[in-house]
C-alpha cells in the first residue's frame, strides 16, 4: 500500500506544504495530523508526538536533523521534487487543472449563443479606452460592432477599439479628416461617416457597399443593392449649421437636417432594408438603425418604421397581464405622441410624452422589460446596444436592461450627475456636462479574441479544457481498468485463461486505431444519442481501445512477482487467490501502472483532440480543444484569426508536455534500474 | 523457423476472419438502405415509368439485404456463393462505391495507395536518419546538458498532435515564409511530364512530408535512445571496454546491433502506424491519400469503400505483426530458438 500513499502524496505535497507552515490550531490540527499520517507514515507523527509533544512547528527540522531509515517511497517522492522540471511541469499541471475546474462556474458557457457583430475580433481590451487626448473634450463618441470614434470639442476625431477587418482599418483616419474641424462623427459596422464644418462629409472604412463616397468605378450596375450617397452630401453642399443628426448602423448612413430633410444612403439590402420606403418623408426629427431597418422619429410625434412589419407590435401590460397589441394604435388611442426614439440590434424602443417606453420588434433577451422609473423623472435621452437599452433621464440617472452577457446593462451603481451617455452594442460611456468621462461599462473587449461565430476564445478555452480533460482522464481509467483486470488474472493465473485474454489482448491492438475510433464515433453520432450519452460513448471508446499496452505491462510485472517468497506466505495462509492476485500483488506493481497511466492521460487527451479536430469527436457547439482548432486548417483562418488556433494549441500543448514531463519525471524515480531511484 | 511462420500465419488469418466479420458487424449498426442508395440516380425516371419499387425489390433481392448478417457477411467476404458464384473481398470485390458510383473500388484506390505509401516510406526514411543518430547520441552522453535538451525537446515533440504541428508549419512556411504550398497535389492546369511532374510533386509534399517527420522524430528520438541505454548497460559493452576496443567499435558494432532488436519492432510498428496516422496529414494538406478517402468516404456515407479500406489497415497492422515477429527471429537469434 506503500505506493498507494505515494500516488496521493505526490498530488497533495504542494498543498501539505503550504499548511505545515501554518499555526494549526483545532479541528484543523486535527485534520492535518490525520493528513500526515496518512501521507507521511504514523511511525513518522508518533516518533514526533514522543519527542516534542504537540509542537508541530519543530517537526521539519528533526526529519532532517535525526538520521532514518527512509521508505522506499519516500525516497521516491524526494528524488521527484529532486527534479526542478518535473516539479515546475506538476506547478504548471495543476494551475491548468484548478483554472479548468474553477474555470466554468465563473465564465459558465451558453452553447447557443453566437454573436455576428462579433466574429473574428482579435484579442485586446481596448475597446472602452477613451484616448487621454479626449479628457473634457468630449462632444460625442459613437460605437458600432467592436470600434468606437469619438470627438472632441476642438474638433479632432479619435478611433479606439478592435478597428481591423480583412478588408479594412477604420483606426486609419485620412489625413484631410485630420486636417479639417469635425462637427459630427458616426461609427457605422465597418465605416464611419464625420462631416466637417465646411459642409463636407468624410467617410472611411470600407466602401464596397456604398457606405459612403461615389459609385465605385464598374459598379454602377449594383444599384439594386446598393443606394449611393446623394449628390448634396458628396459635394459637401450642406449647411453645416442645420446639421442635426449623423447615424450610422450596417453598412448604411444617414443625416438629418434641422428643418426636417434627411439623407440616407448604403446598403439597402443588408443594412437598411426598408431604405427605400422611408426615403419619402420630409419631416424627420430623428433617424435611428437597428441591424436590418430604419426607424425614423417624424416632427409630428409619430413614427415610421414603413416597409417592415416587424415593429407593428409590442406587448403592454393590462391589468397585470401581458397584452398583445398594435403600437401605432395603443400610441395613439390616448393622443399620447412619441417624443424619442431607440433602436437596438433587432427591436426598438419609443419613448412617449407621458415618459412611457415601448419596445418593439424581436425582443429575445429582455429589450421589453422595461424596469421603473423613479418617480418624477423623465428619459431625455434613450439608446440601444445590441440587445440592451441604456436610458438616461434629466435627474442624470441612468437605467439600463435587456441582455447583460457581456455586462452591458449593468449600470455601476453610485453613478449619478451623467448629462449624456454614449451607447455601443455592448459598451456605455456616461460623460458628464463638463465633457469628462465619469464612467464607461459592457464589454472592453476579449482577452484572447473571438472565433467566427463571435464566441470568446477565452471563456471556449477554459470549458473545453475541461470536457478534454474529463475525456482524457475517464478513458485513461476505464482503459487501466480493464488493463489491471486482465494483466493481473493472466499474470497471475496463467494456463489457457492467460492464453485467451492475451489472444483478445493481440486483436484489440491489430486493430488500427484512428480508423476504428473514427468509425466507431461515428456511429455513434448516427444513433441519435443524448450529446451527453455520446460523449460518455468516445471515453469508453478511447478506453476500450486501448488497453492492451497496459494489460502486457501488468502481466509481465505480476508475472515476476507472482514467484516471490510473499505470494508463497500469503498461499500458505490460505488467502484466496484472486485477493492474492488484487491485494498482495498489485499494490507491487502499482508504481508501474501510474506511471503508464499517466502518460496515457496525456496520449488520451491528444486523440481525443484528434478526434474532435477531424468533427468525429466531440461537437460543435460544445467547446474541447480538438474541435475549436476545427476551423482552422484554412490559410486564411491561418494567417489572419490566428488567435482562434494559437491559443487552443498553447493550452493543449502546455497541458500535455507538463503530463508527459510528470510521467517521464515519475518513470525515472520508479524505474529499479534507474540510478536516481534509490 | 518455418513452423513458427505457419503457426503465426494460421492465427493471422483467423484474427484476420474474427476482425473482419467484427467490422461487417459494426458498420451494420449504420443505418442505411443501400438498395435506395444505389437506386438514387435513377429514381426519377424510374418513378415516371412506375417501376421504382418493382426495381427497387429486385435490387434488394440481388443484394440479400433481408438476408441474416451472418449469411450477408459470408457473402461480403466471398465465402458463400451469390447465384452459384463467389463474389467477394477474397475474390477481389471491394464492393460499390456510391460516391462515384463504380464497382471497381479497386482501381479507385490505387492512387491514393501510391501517394500514401510514397510520403509514409519517404517519411519513414527521414525520420530515421535524423532519429538513430539523434537517439545514438543522447545515449552515449546520457545526462549530459545537450542530453538533457533533447530529451526536453522530444517531450515537447511527443506531446504536440500532428494536426497542432501541421498548422504551426503551415503559418511558418506557407503563410509566412511563403516556402511551400498550403495545400494541394499539383500546381493547377500544369501538365508537366516526366522528371518535372515528380518535381512538381515533391514540391507539393514537402510540407507535409516535413510535418510527418518531424511529428514522430521525439517518440523516435527517446525509443532509440533508451533501447540504446538498455544496450550500453550489457555485460557484453563491459567486456568489449575491458578488452581494449574502440569507443566506436564498442557503439556502433556491439551496442548497436543489441539495440537494434527494439528498434526493428518500432520502426515497422510505426511505419504501419503511420498508415493511419497520415490520416490528418492528408485531410489537412489535401492530399490524396488513403487517409483522404477514408474520411471523405465516412463523411459521404460511402461505406462500402470505408469498410474496404478499413479491412486494409486491418490486415496491414496484423502483417505488420507477423513482419515483426519474423524481423524479431531476424536479429536475435535467440527469438528463434526460443519459439
Amino acid at each position: 500500500m506503500e505506493e498507494n500513499k505515494n500516488k496521493n502524496k505526490k498530488e497533495d505535497a504542494v498543498t501539505s506544504k503550504a499548511s505545515e507552515n501554518k499555526k494549526t490550531t483545532g479541528a484543523f490540527a486535527t485534520l492535518s495530523r490525520w493528513f500526515k499520517r496518512t501521507f507521511f507514515g504514523g511511525a513518522n507523527a508518533l516518533y514526533n508526538e514522543m519527542n516534542n509533544g504537540d509542537d508541530e512547528e519543530n517537526k521539519d527540522d528533526d526529519i532532517f536533523a535525526v538520521e532514518k531509515i527512509e521508505s522506499p517511497g519516500k525516497q521516491r517522492v524526494k528524488a521527484f521534487f529532486q527534479k526542478k522540471l518535473a516539479v515546475g511541469a506538476l506547478v504548471v499541471f495543476f494551475a491548468m487543472f484548478l483554472l479548468m475546474l474553477v474555470g466554468p462556474f465563473i465564465y459558465p458557457i451558453d452553447l447557443s449563443y453566437i454573436e455576428t457583430s462579433q466574429q473574428n475580433v482579435a484579442p485586446g481590451l481596448n475597446m472602452m479606452s477613451v484616448p487621454k487626448e479626449m479628457k473634457g473634450q468630449i462632444k460625442t463618441i459613437s460605437s458600432n460592432s467592436t470600434f468606437s470614434v469619438g470627438l472632441s470639442e476642438d474638433g479632432n476625431v479619435y478611433v479606439w477599439g478592435h478597428t481591423k477587418t480583412l478588408l479594412s482599418d477604420v483606426s486609419k483616419i485620412p489625413e484631410e479628416v485630420k486636417n479639417a474641424n469635425i462637427i459630427h462623427v458616426a461609427a457605422g459596422t465597418d465605416h464611419i461617416i464625420a462631416v466637417g464644418d465646411d459642409g463636407k462629409v468624410y467617410g472611411w472604412g470600407q466602401n464596397a457597399n456604398g457606405q459612403y463616397g461615389p459609385i465605385p468605378e464598374g459598379n454602377a450596375t449594383l444599384g439594386f443593392l446598393y443606394t449611393f450617397a446623394p449628390s448634396d452630401v458628396l459635394n459637401g453642399n450642406l449647411d453645416p449649421a442645420q446639421i442635426k443628426q449623423v447615424v450610422c448602423g450596417k453598412q448604411v448612413s444617414g443625416i438629418v437636417m434641422n428643418d426636417g430633410k434627411f439623407y440616407i444612403w448604403g446598403n439597402h439590402s443588408i443594412g437598411a432594408t426598408n431604405l427605400a420606403a422611408v426615403k419619402k418623408y420630409n419631416n424627420v426629427e430623428k433617424l435611428v438603425f437597428t441591424t436590418e431597418y430604419a426607424v425614423l422619429l417624424l416632427k409630428d410625434g409619430t413614427y415610421s418604421t414603413d416597409g417592415t412589419s416587424s415593429f407593428d407590435y409590442t406587448y403592454v401590460d393590462v391589468n397585470g397581464v401581458s397584452t398583445r397589441v398594435k403600437l401605432r394604435d395603443y400610441i395613439e388611442e390616448n393622443g399620447r405622441k412619441v417624443v424619442d426614439i431607440g433602436a437596438a440590434g433587432s427591436s426598438a424602443a419609443f419613448v412617449l410624452d407621458d415618459g412611457t417606453v415601448l419596445v418593439s420588434g424581436v425582443c429575445a433577451n429582455g429589450e421589453n422589460i422595461v424596469p421603473q422609473f423613479a418617480e418624477g423623472e423623465k428619459i431625455v435621452n434613450i439608446m440601444g446596444g445590441q440587445k440592451h437599452y441604456v436610458a438616461l433621464t434629466d435627474k442624470g440617472t441612468v437605467y439600463s436592461w435587456g441582455s447583460n452577457t457581456l455586462k452591458q446593462s449593468k449600470v455601476p451603481s453610485g453613478i449619478s450627475g451623467v448629462s449624456e451617455i454614449f451607447v455601443g452594442p455592448f459598451q456605455t460611456y456616461a460623460v458628464d456636462a463638463e465633457g469628462d468621462l465619469i464612467d464607461s461599462w459592457g464589454l472592453k473587449g476579449y482577452l484572447m479574441g473571438t472565433d467566427n461565430f463571435g464566441r470568446d476564445i477565452w471563456e471556449r478555452i477554459v470549458n473545453g479544457g475541461r470536457l478534454t480533460m474529463t475525456v482524457g482522464a475517464i478513458a485513461v481509467i476505464i482503459s487501466s481498468i480493464i488493463g489491471i483486470i486482465v494483466g493481473c488474472l493472466s499474470g497471475y493465473f496463467g494456463g489457457w485463461l492467460d492464453m485467451l485474454l492475451m489472444r483478445i489482448a493481440e486483436v484489440v491492438s491489430a486493430i488500427p486505431f484512428m480508423p476504428f475510433a473514427l468509425i466507431l464515433s461515428l456511429i455513434v453520432a448516427t444513433m441519435g444519442l443524448s450529446e451527453i450519452t455520446r460523449i460518455i460513448l468516445i471515453m469508453v471508446i478511447l478506453g476500450v481501445l486501448s488497453w492492451p499496452g497496459l494489460a502486457r505491462l501488468v502481466r509481465g510485472q505480476v508475472l515476476a512477482e507472482r514467484e516471490k517468497e510473499f505470494v508463497t506466505a500469503a498461499k500458505a495462509m490460505g488467502v484466496v487467490e484472486w485477493k492474492i492476485a488484487f491485494k498482495h500483488i498489485l499494490p507491487n506493481v502499482i508504481s508501474i501502472i501510474i506511471v503508464s497511466m499517466t502518460l496515457d492521460f496525456a496520449s488520451c487527451m491528444l486523440t481525443e483532440s484528434s478526434l474532435s479536430y477531424l468533427g468525429f469527436g466531440v461537437a460543435l457547439p460544445r467547446p474541447t480543444w480538438g474541435n475549436m482548432l476545427n476551423g482552422s486548417s484554412n490559410s486564411v483562418v491561418i494567417q489572419n484569426y490566428w488567435w482562434q488556433w494559437l491559443f487552443p494549441a498553447i493550452f493543449l500543448m502546455i497541458t500535455t508536455i507538463c503530463i508527459n514531463i510528470i510521467g517521464d519525471a515519475l518513470r525515472d524515480v520508479m524505474d529499479p534500474k534507474s540510478s536516481q531511484g534509490r | 523457423m518455418l513452423k513458427y511462420i505457419l503457426k503465426r500465419l494460421v492465427y493471422i488469418v483467423i484474427v484476420a476472419f474474427i476482425l473482419s466479420f467484427f467490422l461487417y458487424t459494426i458498420y451494420n449498426f449504420i443505418d442505411i438502405d443501400y438498395a435506395a442508395l444505389r437506386l438514387q440516380g435513377q429514381e426519377v425516371q424510374l418513378q415516371k415509368e412506375g417501376r421504382y419499387e418493382e426495381v427497387y425489390q429486385a435490387l434488394r433481392q440481388k443484394m440479400r439485404l433481408d438476408e441474416p448478417l451472418p449469411m450477408r457477411y459470408l457473402y461480403w467476404m466471398g465465402l458463400a456463393p451469390i447465384d452459384g458464384q463467389f463474389d467477394g473481398l477474397l475474390q477481389g470485390n471491394f464492393g460499390y462505391s456510391y460516391n462515384y458510383s463504380t464497382d471497381d473500388v479497386l482501381g479507385l484506390l490505387k492512387e491514393p495507395l501510391k501517394n500514401t505509401v510514397f510520403i509514409n516510406i519517404f517519411a519513414t526514411i527521414l525520420a530515421l536518419g535524423i532519429t538513430i543518430p539523434l537517439g545514438i547520441f543522447c545515449a552515449v552522453k546520457k545526462g549530459s546538458k545537450r542530453d538533457t535538451a533533447v530529451q526536453v525537446g522530444t517531450i515537447v515533440g511527443y506531446s504536440i498532435p500532428s494536426f497542432i504541428i501541421a498548422i504551426l508549419f503551415i503559418w511558418l512556411f506557407a503563410v509566412q515564409l511563403k516556402l511551400f504550398p498550403v495545400a494541394g497535389m499539383s500546381t493547377p492546369n500544369s501538365n508537366f511530364t516526366g522528371f518535372r511532374a515528380f518535381l512538381d510533386k515533391l514540391y507539393y509534399m514537402a510540407l507535409p512530408l516535413i510535418v510527418m517527420t518531424f511529428s514522430s522524430l521525439g517518440g523516435m528520438t527517446r525509443y532509440v535512445r533508451s533501447s540504446m541505454i538498455e544496450a550500453l548497460s550489457m555485460d557484453c559493452i563491459r567486456t568489449a571496454r575491458a578488452k581494449g576496443l574502440k569507443e566506436k567499435v564498442v557503439i556502433y558494432s556491439h551496442a548497436w546491433r543489441n539495440a537494434l532488436i527494439p528498434i526493428v519492432t518500432l520502426v515497422i510498428g510505426w511505419f504501419l502506424g503511420i498508415f493511419s496516422g497520415s490520416l490528418i496529414i492528408e485531410n489537412m494538406f489535401g492530399l490524396n491519400g488513403l487517409g483522404k478517402v477514408y474520411i471523405t468516404a465516412l463523411n459521404t456515407k460511402d461505406y462500402e469503400v470505408a469498410m474496404a479500406l478499413q479491412m486494409f489497415y486491418v490486415v496491414l497492422g496484423l502483417a505488420g505483426n507477423l513482419l515483426i515477429d519474423l524481423a524479431y527471429g531476424l536479429v536475435d537469434p535467440r527469438v528463434r530458438v526460443n519459439k
